[in-house]
């Protein structure tokens, strides 16, 4: 059976800054203020020519190096590629972010006396090891558009379509129509793609 | 823009955009303020080729996709534009036929282009003469070519020369009535120009029908009511025609009287009562004068779903009242969007708690204060009803009744129908396909008849009128210092029964125009001229001829009831060039204007603002936020993007003034005002200039008056307004505040 | 007076967890971090923390775990444990203060040593609370061991330099591989004594900084800056570092264990009374018995 390799892009040609992505997720997973599983950023702010964005969160990466080095091996890794893990299992020790070229894992503060929690990331919308849309998954991961068959909420509500998500084949297929479109300002690759993806 | 063509409002449509093939942005802001919209400019961008050129004082987010960019200084479109025309003329860009049969006055422009040399505009504006000549050439050679503008061009003391001077450019490009052209204004919110077409203003009658007896005479025999009845609910007849105060300075109409405070001409009486119904309050300038006010007023009525910053602005203790009003999710009725189309909002909760729409709370009001029978009459017309469903009767009734913008094919009916099929209409040309076969989505206006499709493309005459072409309004007479106004030879919209210029349609000249003749039942029941015609034969019998009601004339670049007949320079009131100020100086003090005696000259040669207050001020909108932030910064995401407010400096400016990156700082102002503000390093100002965000408001001059909010009502952000320290300054016609080109003085905290 | 001090400073370090409003990992450095990873002239400090994490620290953590022990199992095997006599003058070695110091940290260590295996090794406990738990009462026991480090550094600092003894101590590693009692040069304190001090307490401050940093995280005291890289690459450096240095710690600190528990029979009462055996002291600590004899105070 062939299944679907999922793959985030972000099309910095047309991405904005809008922060829709980010306050969509936010809102959809009701994170705390302060965890932003997504974030814009954006480099060069103010001079023309050189200003652009971009939006980044867990790639789910193949040969996640997260994975690779948790020493509780709290991830597991889809057929699809999400890369997910278990909160119950987590310790909070950092590594994962150490290894991750994104910056992806996050640690919210709301250990006791303001410690470090354990780990939050983008789980792209697929939510994490609990039973499928049950309370509990919700209260820990958010939710679960993956299961519902819809897309994440992130590319859902992206303004101008800059990030895109899906399975690589179909992603692949309007980047290449967008570059070939444009002409011109051909990056190599996908921001990042080089790092997550082999 | 009226006083131009005839019609006021964004010419083509957003996904029409995608047809253009260069792409000018004046004073707007699409990427942040219409980030959806904004991907049909991408679209275009990627897919036409198409070149985006930004004019603004800043580098924005629009700015970042553009492939030119000038940096203007704030206030100087009009040197700007003439520079262009300028080249454009010299070089023999302009389309010459069009101009010939479709414009009158161009040889006045010309003249001014030609003082307009690039050198010249290099001094005033600070766009280099290379970069003028670069944009110029793009724009001019890449058509079609469409101009976009919001608020950095309309809100000057000279707004309404900047929203005439850009038509001219666009005219004389050959860029009107054509896909992929146009004037483009983007409007903001969803239904902003729905409201403005509802004239929710003191000037006019709802549809643009001004004040004058013949529209108030129209309006009582539409609503059903007695014309002397409404006669009578006015002081005297005088203040039936007279224009009221604005939203820019209704505060000088509470303040008159007291020491250096404008004079006003209001029946002899201050103003007293304030209802306030979703309106940010502190999205006005001058906003220590609207404090001043709100404290001065007998009673103040808020209506509004989050706590109205008004409540905490004022220190007044009694008869505050803030009355719960619904949101849009919890009503329904028809919107209109920036290209002119309706569609149908649907309820989808019931409002919540005590809150009630806002027709509600207004019904309530016209029941107890006595003419709720005269307010709600002009529903049950149409079918002779006892009892009105709303929203869809009062659709009707507009349907019904306005006719100069050819409202007649917004029945509920067909507006719902259009957004339950939404997904059948094409993103870029608006065509309809199936059941909708034949039209375009949400009927863009005008739709001179119920049937009519709707007019995506304003003044296409490459269309037949049936189809939604159409001429330039004739609006502005027959005939001006010898020269015809109407439209050149064959410059009529396709299969049109009158291939020349004609004027509007009236019961007089109707057959003669139309080359038909009418019955005797017709002639007794057709009205005065199409837009008084409550039988609709001029429409019907327009549509089967091919004719546009409203004429078929020639855009004017001279307005020769306007003050600067062709659009000048003048600089704002507040100008950092005390040189340029004496070449163009503003206008003269305007006595009366919309009853306040509002000070120009007066102001500006007050004393050299330049020297104390070197600094530019901009003000403009943050993506997350939205007006005077009253919903938004009651969002936890939403506002902990942007959780304080802040200015953004320069690191040269900053430094210069020993203001490090997240220091607070002082923006005074030439009113004497100051608000304090974080300081937040960008490159995307220049030296001479600082940029503030308008969305905050609960401080007041470095007081945090949050603690006045009603407990469990403060938002989760709150900040200094930056309408605390927008200069005095105001359009010539429309009253318009001049924030975008004012002065300040910074100085670290 | 030095204690108080140092609990003063130590509690204004964690008091001052000021996180700054800009984050120094997760706000605009992420698109320069991503841009660096793997670059070619960049330190390669992530993919190197993978591979070393994955890979390498796991089984090294393991074979001193049960090498060191093994090692000292044999030798107890096969040399034996010295024994001297108890009937000797009792030598005076260490103060009440110097003993209660010596404790808070053996306290410290025993806590800090086994968690911090337990992390490593979190998958074999099958993850969640309990290594959650061992992680904070890792970085507990920390703040105890910080009290008694920088005193227990400070009074032993002089005895500690070392001398011309210890390269001889050195080629005879000690004396522990024969059973013969002959004299061995060393001060008061030998070189195995002086590594491990120096280990434990410089090493043991370097512990306690990279543990620091990365409990902390997303810290703005302008370190990473100093170093020129990137707050996330001084993160992985750390890493790193603790773990390599935990090996160092780890082995000696078992070293010593064997040492004062087992290797020289009641050598631990040094550290219970204040004093050591006379015959202990001549012959392992020689150079030390030669100086008290000339100054008398025997």
């Amino acid at each position: 059976m062939n299944y679907a390799r999922m793959k985030f892009y972000c099309d910095e040609e047309r991405c904005i800054e809008c922060n829709g992505c980010t306050v969509a997720c936010a809102e959809a997973h009701e994170l705390p203020v302060g965890i932003s599983r997504r974030k814009v950023v954006t480099l060069n702010e103010g001079v023309f020519g050189k200003e652009f964005s971009t939006s980044v969160a867990c790639m789910h990466c193949t040969d996640a190096p997260c994975e690779q080095v948790c020493p509780v091996d709290c991830f597991y890794i889809r057929e699809d590629g999400i890369v997910l893990h278990d909160k119950e299992k987590c310790i909070g020790c950092g590594y994962c972010l150490y290894a991750c070229p994104f910056g992806a894992p996050q640690f919210p503060r709301d250990g006791a006396f303001g410690t470090k929690g354990v780990m939050d990331k983008c789980t792209m919308c697929a939510g994490g090891p609990e039973e499928t849309n049950s309370a509990k998954e919700r209260e820990l991961y958010g939710q679960n558009r993956i299961a519902e068959g819809k897309v994440p909420i992130c590319a859902a509500m992206c303004s101008t379509k800059a990030l895109i998500v899906g399975d690589e084949q179909e992603v692949s297929k309007i980047y290449r129509t967008r570059v070939a479109s444009r002409g011109k300002g051909v990056q190599g690759a996908p921001y990042g793609w080089d790092k997550a993806y082999k | 823009m009226a006083n131009t063509w005839g019609y006021g409002a964004m010419t083509n449509s957003l996904g029409d955009i995608q047809n253009a093939k260069a792409i000018i942005i004046f004073g707007a802001n699409p990427a942040v303020n219409h980030p959806v919209g904004f991907g049909h400019f991408l679209k275009a961008k990627e897919r036409n080729n198409a070149q985006i050129i930004v004019v603004d004082p800043r580098m924005t987010k629009t700015a970042a996709k553009a492939d030119y960019f000038a940096q203007i200084r704030p206030g100087t479109d009009i040197p700007f534009m003439y520079g262009m025309l300028h080249i454009i003329f010299k070089n023999g860009w302009e389309d010459k036929n069009f101009i010939n049969d479709r414009v009158y006055g161009v040889e006045d422009i010309k003249k001014e282009a030609k003082k307009w040399t690039p050198k010249k505009v290099a001094d005033v504006t600070g766009v280099s003469e290379e970069l003028l000549m670069q944009i110029t050439r793009v724009y001019a050679k890449s058509t079609p070519g469409t101009l976009i503008w919001a608020m950095g061009l309309t809100q000057h003391s000279i707004g309404s020369s900047n929203t005439r001077m850009a038509p001219i450019l666009q005219l004389c490009l050959g860029n009107m009535g054509v896909e992929g052209g146009g004037c483009n204004i983007l409007r903001g919110h969803d239904n902003v120009q729905g409201a403005t077409d509802m004239c929710c203003l003191s000037h006019t009658l709802p549809g643009y029908y001004g004040l004058k007896d013949g529209s108030w005479k129209y309006f009582a025999k539409s609503w059903g009511v007695d014309y002397e009845w409404l006669k009578g609910r006015f002081k005297s007849k005088k203040w039936m025609n007279a224009k009221g105060f604005t939203l820019a300075k209704w505060y000088s109409g509470v303040l008159a009287g007291k020491p250096g405070e404008d004079k006003i001409d209001n029946a002899g009486t201050n103003l007293k009562a304030l209802f306030v119904m979703g309106n940010g309050i502190t999205s006005i300038a001058q906003q220590a004068k609207v404090k001043e006010a709100l404290d001065n007023l007998e009673l103040i009525v808020l209506a509004d779903p989050f706590v109205n910053e008004a409540a905490i602005l004022t220190d007044k203790k009694d008869d505050v009242f803030i009355l719960p009003a619904a949101t849009q999710f919890e009503s329904s009725g028809s919107v209109t969007a920036t290209n002119r189309s309706a569609q149908w909002r649907y309820k989808v909760v019931e409002p919540m708690y005590e809150s009630k729409p806002d027709h509600e709370i207004m019904f309530e009001f016209a029941k107890r204060l006595g003419f709720y029978d005269e307010y709600t009459k002009g529903m049950l017309i149409k079918e002779n009803k006892k009892s009105f469903k709303f929203p869809e009767d009062a659709t009707d009734e507009i349907a019904r009744i306005i006719k100069t913008i050819g409202l007649t094919g917004w029945t509920s009916k067909r507006l719902k129908f259009h957004t339950d099929n939404w997904h059948l209409f094409d993103e870029v040309s608006l065509r309809g396909i199936g059941p909708v076969k034949g039209e375009y989505y949400g009927l863009p206006w005008p739709v001179w008849t119920e049937t009519h499709s709707g007019s995506p493309i304003l003044y296409d005459i490459n269309r037949s009128v049936k189809e939604g072409g159409m001429g330039f309004r004739n609006r502005f007479g027959l005939k001006h210092d010898g020269t015809n106004l109407l439209a050149g030879k064959n410059s009529a919209p396709k299969d049109s029964a009158n291939p020349d210029g004609y004027p509007e349609i009236t019961a007089k000249n109707i057959e003669e125009v139309l080359g038909i003749k009418l019955t005797a039942s017709e002639k007794k029941r057709i009205g005065k001229n199409w837009k008084v015609d409550t039988s609709n034969i001029i429409a019907q019998k327009c549509m089967e001829r091919g004719i546009a009601p409203y004429g078929n004339a020639k855009a004017r670049a001279k307005v020769w009831t306007f003050p600067d007949k062709i659009p000048m320079h003048r600089e704002p009131i507040h100008s950092p060039r005390s040189d340029l100020v004496k070449k163009y100086p503003t206008y003269k003090d305007k006595k009366n204007h919309y009853r306040v005696d509002t000070k120009y000259k007066s102001k500006q040669n007050e004393k050299d603002w330049s020297k104390e207050f070197p600094v530019n001020l901009i003000t403009g909108r943050l993506v997350n936020m939205n007006g005077a932030g009253l919903e938004n910064r009651a969002s936890k995401y939403l506002a902990a993007l942007t959780p304080e407010m802040f200015c953004d400096i320069n690191p040269n400016l900053a430094a210069n003034h020993g203001i490090r990156n997240g220091d607070m700082m002082w923006i005074h102002s030439p009113e004497g005002t100051k608000i304090k503000v974080k300081a937040k390093f960008s490159y995307s100002v220049d030296e001479d200039r600082v940029f503030i965000p308008f969305h905050f408001a609960g401080h007041f001059q470095g007081e945090d008056r949050s603690a006045m909010y009603p407990e469990g009502t403060k938002p989760y952000a709150v900040g200094e307004s930056a309408n605390t320290v927008t200069n005095y300054g105001y359009d010539i016609i429309t009253q318009l505040p001049e924030t975008k080109g004012g002065l300040c003085r910074i100085e670290k905290a | 007076m030095k204690k108080f001090m140092f609990l003063f400073i130590a509690t204004i370090f964690l008091t001052t967890v000021a996180y700054a409003t800009d984050s120094q990992i997760w706000d605009s450095m992420r698109l320069t971090n991503i841009l660096e990873y793997g670059k070619e002239n960049s330190l390669h400090l992530g993919p190197l923390f993978v591979k070393l994490q994955s890979q390498y620290f796991y089984k090294i953590f393991f074979g001193i775990l049960i090498g060191v022990p093994f090692v000292f199992f044999l030798h107890y095997l096969i040399v034996g444990p010295k024994v001297f006599s108890h009937d000797g003058v009792k030598i005076y070695a260490f103060s009440v203060f110097k003993r209660i110091i010596h404790l808070l940290a053996v306290i410290a260590f025993v806590i800090i040593v086994p968690t911090g295996l337990m992390i490593a090794f979190g998958k074999y406990f099958g993850g969640g609370t309990i290594i959650e738990y061992a992680r904070h009462l890792h970085g507990l026991a920390t703040i105890l061991f910080s009290i008694a480090v920088i005193p227990m550094f400070l009074f032993w600092f002089k005895d500690m330099l070392p001398t011309f003894d210890d390269i001889k101590w050195m080629f005879i590693l000690g004396g522990y591989l024969s059973k013969e009692k002959k004299k061995i040069p060393a001060g008061k304190f030998n070189a195995g004594q002086k590594m491990w001090f120096w280990v434990a307490t410089l090493g043991g401050i370097v512990m306690i900084i990279t543990g620091a940093f990365m409990y902390l995280q997303d810290f703005d005291y302008g370190i990473a800056k100093f170093f020129g890289i990137s707050q996330i690459d001084l993160l992985r450096a750390t890493a790193i570092t603790h773990n390599v240095l935990a090996f160092v710690v780890m082995a000696l600190f078992f070293t010593h264990i064997y040492m004062s528990l087992f290797a020289i029979k009641g050598a631990v009462q040094s550290m219970i009374t204040g004093y050591k055996e006379e015959e202990e002291v001549k012959y392992l600590h020689s150079t030390w018995y030669k100086k008290l004899k000339k100054e008398k105070k025997i």
